[in-house]
């Protein structure tokens, strides 16, 4: 059994509508690869998602009637992108749109990891082009990436900050001397720590620092925030 | 005395003491003494109710007994005795103050921050715990001194937000974590198989004082390059330019993580 099979018939494993045969086919391909293991195991936690919730949403009236008016608008721009293209027989992206999309849980699913995979992929090959650059270019590339980093970290931190403002003027003077004390020794931990990876972006304990440096800062923001 | 009687003695009394007795001679001061009195006893009063208040209260639990305590500000100081129950003692600088302790199971969890929410500030509230020795403590608060000694449970934490020093003598845990912003840490125990440690300070020394034999594998780092390993150091240890050492004491069955940014690190040998 090839892979493709295997992940067509896992919906119909977990759906408990699978033949003896054909579920013993399938457990000895899964027994061997890890890949289709995987899938296995992200359709069943989906799927176990689904049931432990089912009820928890609340449905339209009518769905069955949504659902056939909502089939019926995407039927009706697909007949009329086939008017526009003036084409006397189906293309394949006609073809495409004009098919019924019934969708059952399993396929969505698996359409849904089809997307993460494609992600993954397109973030891994994205990573290997970052580290075939030519070396002159990778400190200036590194140092920026990791200001980049520092900005989205700065904009959470930015957000609790503003939060402590709030809550501060309820502070007893002192707790508000301590709590400014203190994050300036962290500020300027953050600020030691950047200046390091300027100079050396391939610094990693100055990367640990920055990080620990950071994630203390956004750790004592969170505290102070509902005090 | 004077022996001689024929002699006159003339005793001037001092400018202050004659302003003084003026005053009092004065009708209006005269009228308004019985105010001023009940003012200063009012005051008395009232400074009697903004006294501390303390609050002391005994649990009974097993050996193995968790503590969870969330301090907002104060010291915190836990000690093993040996009996099975928890005695925990709190003095309170606000009246506003309110501690409900819970016990739950093998545990009791004091939580200052939630017990006190829109109370406003409650100042500062001191705590003393004595707890069985084979205890777990899990000790937080915003700005304050933490103390624990003698205690041989399963972990000890201990968490200073801002600034306190945290002293952990004679401990013996399969975890320890202590971490602090600014403040001096402390550990003076042993470290136990398979167990793990974290020491952490922004700006503050952190020394760590254990048996010669001690067996664990160590991260230490520190930009200012302050690390001294003493005794523990070995050829095995790895270092990048005296900033972080990596390395096994021993057969390293234990793990041990300590960073500092700006203090030193020590090692002692008890």
């Amino acid at each position: 059994m090839n892979c493709e099979k295997c992940q067509e018939l896992i919906h119909d494993l977990l759906d408990g509508t699978l033949s003896r045969a054909d579920e013993f086919t399938l457990n000895t391909h899964l027994d061997e690869c890890l890949d289709c293991q995987s899938v296995r195991q992200d359709l069943s936690a989906i799927v176990g998602f689904c049931r432990s919730h089912r009820g928890e949403y609340e449905t339209p009236p009518n769905a069955q009637a949504l659902w056939l008016r909502i089939r019926n608008v995407v039927e009706a721009e697909a007949a009329t992108v086939k008017v526009k293209a003036k084409a006397p027989r189906k293309s394949f992206l006609a073809d495409l749109f004009g098919r019924s999309w019934e969708l059952s849980l399993p396929q969505l699913a698996s359409f849904a990891v089809a997307i993460m995979l494609l992600v993954s992929i397109v973030t891994v090959v994205g990573i290997r082009r970052f580290g075939n650059n030519p070396p002159t270019e990778q400190p200036q590339q590194q140092a920026s990436n990791i200001n980049e980093r520092v900005f989205q970290r700065q904009q959470v931190i930015n957000y609790w900050k503003q939060r402590v403002e709030l809550n501060k003027a309820r502070w007893s003077p002192e707790m508000r001397d301590t709590f400014d004390r203190n994050l300036q020794v962290i500020d300027a931990a953050v600020t030691q720590s950047l200046n390091e990876l300027n100079r050396n972006p391939h610094d990693d304990i100055s990367e640990q620092m920055l990080n620990e440096s950071l994630n203390d800062k956004l750790a004592l923001l969170k505290e102070f925030s509902d005090l | 005395m004077c022996k001689d009687s024929s002699r006159r003695f003339v005793f001037r009394k001092s400018p202050l003491v004659m302003k003084a007795t003026s005053l009092f001679r004065s009708a209006s001061v005269r009228r308004s003494l019985p105010f001023a009195v009940a003012t200063v006893i009012a005051v008395c009063f009232s400074s009697a109710g903004f006294a501390q208040q303390h609050l002391s209260k005994r649990y009974q639990t097993g050996k193995n007994v968790r503590i969870e305590l969330r301090n907002i500000s104060g010291t915190i100081v836990v000690e093993s005795w040996n009996k099975d129950e928890i005695r925990l003692s709190a003095t309170m600088e606000s009246p506003n103050a309110h501690i409900v302790p819970k016990q739950m199971d093998e545990s009791l969890i004091v939580d200052v921050m939630n017990d006190n929410r829109g109370r406003g500030d409650v100042g500062d509230v001191n705590f003393k715990l004595q707890v069985p020795v084979s205890s777990s403590v899990d000790l937080e608060t915003r700005r304050g001194q933490i103390s624990v000694s003698n205690i041989r449970g399963a972990s000890v934490r201990a968490h200073v937000s801002t600034e306190g020093d945290i002293e952990l003598t004679n401990i013996t845990a399969g975890q320890v974590v202590a971490q602090n912003t600014i403040g001096n840490i402390f550990f003076d125990g042993e470290f136990s198989t398979g167990g793990t440690y974290e020491f952490k300070s922004t700006k503050g020394d952190i020394t760590i004082r254990i048996p010669g034999n001690s067996a664990f594998r160590l991260v230490a780092a520190s930009p200012a390059r302050k690390i001294a390993l003493g005794e523990f150091w070995n050829n095995g240890f790895r270092t990048q330019d005296g900033r972080r050492y990596v390395g096994d004491v021993g057969d390293g069955r234990s793990s041990v993580s300590v960073t500092n940014f700006s203090g030193q690190i020590t090692f002692l040998r008890k």
